[in-house]
């Protein structure tokens, strides 16, 4: 790796955690979403992170990362909650069953605000390490002088 | 990298020794393996620069440190030329 | 010429600095990965012999706390080592930068005869 593979490591983990925190921002805006297009209560994303190369351009990449090389980060797949919902005794409710039910998103507000701050707090990480890295490469560049 | 620049001031240090032995040929030699390693940085810098910019390898630390090895060597080497040219004209003035 | 200053060559610590950087990149972007373990690069024995290339084995740290999802970054520990590093290498290019200085004046004095 360089200095510069290292800004590209950085900025990967930016995008992951961007991806990250506007999933958990769709899954609070739509926590009491019980009607969806493809029927039944909205689902709560994940994102599912995983180790990936982070310099896209050169051949050598895979090889660099096999060998312990460049590692950045990326979504590797969004998961959709599979488990049954959270049903609520409401027979009112327009979308309530023949039992009276009405299936709702198994979302809880408090812990999508934590998974929010911790989203938030790892892309800031990010941005400093890009920062850092940029002032490191600007103080090699001054040896020519 | 690292250009022995001891290699060559060493080299023209032991000729002013040895030079009552053998003075032509000894300084010959030395300036001639001065030029050398003046030479070796000059391609080692270039061979750094070029890695890093086509290739994207090696750190920009190693070709900065590299470049001012190479000038250094250069200067140096021509600083000494100086002297020693300077000192045979000075030597050519004396009459005999 | 060679860059050393005292028994430490400095080329090769800036390298050393710059492999570890790398790695305390890598680490913060997997600061979330399930699975990912915290690496870091070896201090090398000692600096005062040259090594063109100083190829870090990342060697998973030790005593770190491990989460449920196997990962044991500390974000924390991760931050301190960025801002140490950017300041070790700040210093090891100063210095390198006056040394470069003085064998540039100390060649440069005799010139004016």
């Amino acid at each position: 790796m360089s200095l510069f593979g290292a800004i590209s490591v950085s900025a990967s983990g930016m995008e992951a955690q961007r991806i990250r925190a506007e999933l958990i921002t769709e899954n609070l805006a739509n926590a009491d979403t019980t009607r969806t297009e493809g029927g039944g209560p909205y689902r709560r994303k994940d994102a599912v992170f995983s180790t990936a190369p982070a310099e896209s351009s050169f051949a050598g990449t895979l090889v660099e990362f096999t060998s312990g090389g460049s590692q950045g980060v990326s979504v590797s797949s969004i998961s959709v909650d599979q488990s049954d919902p959270e049903r609520r005794y409401m027979p009112g409710h327009p979308d309530a069953d023949a039992d009276g039910y009405v299936a709702f998103p198994k979302i809880n507000p408090s812990e999508e605000m934590v998974d929010l701050m911790s989203a938030s707090r790892g892309f800031e990480a990010n941005i400093a390490a890009i920062s850092t890295v940029k002032d490191m490469i600007g103080r090699s560049l001054e040896l020519f002088k | 990298m690292n250009v022995s620049l001891q290699g060559a001031t060493s080299g023209l240090t032991t000729t002013a020794v040895a030079g009552s032995a053998s003075p032509g040929s000894g300084f010959a030699d030395a300036i001639g393996a001065a030029i050398g390693n003046v030479e070796n940085a000059q391609s080692q810098a270039q061979s750094a620069a070029s890695q890093l910019l086509l290739n994207g390898t090696g750190d920009v630390h190693t070709v900065a440190l590299a470049a001012q090895s190479a000038e250094l060597s250069l200067e140096l080497f021509q600083q000494v030329r100086n002297k020693f040219v300077s000192a045979y004209q000075e030597i050519m003035k004396m009459p005999m | 010429m060679s860059m050393a200053s005292g028994s430490i060559d400095l080329g090769s610590y800036l390298t050393y600095l710059t492999r570890r950087q790398e790695v305390v990149a890598s680490n913060i972007a997997n600061a979330d990965t399930p699975g990912y373990k915290t690496r870091d690069v070896e201090m090398p024995g000692d600096f005062s012999s040259v090594f063109a290339q100083l190829t870090p084995i990342a060697t998973e740290t030790a005593g770190l706390a491990t989460h449920n999802d196997g990962n044991n970054v500390n974000i924390d520990r991760e931050s301190r080592l960025l801002a140490e590093n950017d300041i070790r290498f700040n210093l090891a290019t100063q210095l390198l930068k006056s040394k470069i200085k003085m064998l540039r004046s100390a060649i440069d004095e005799g010139r004016s005869s």
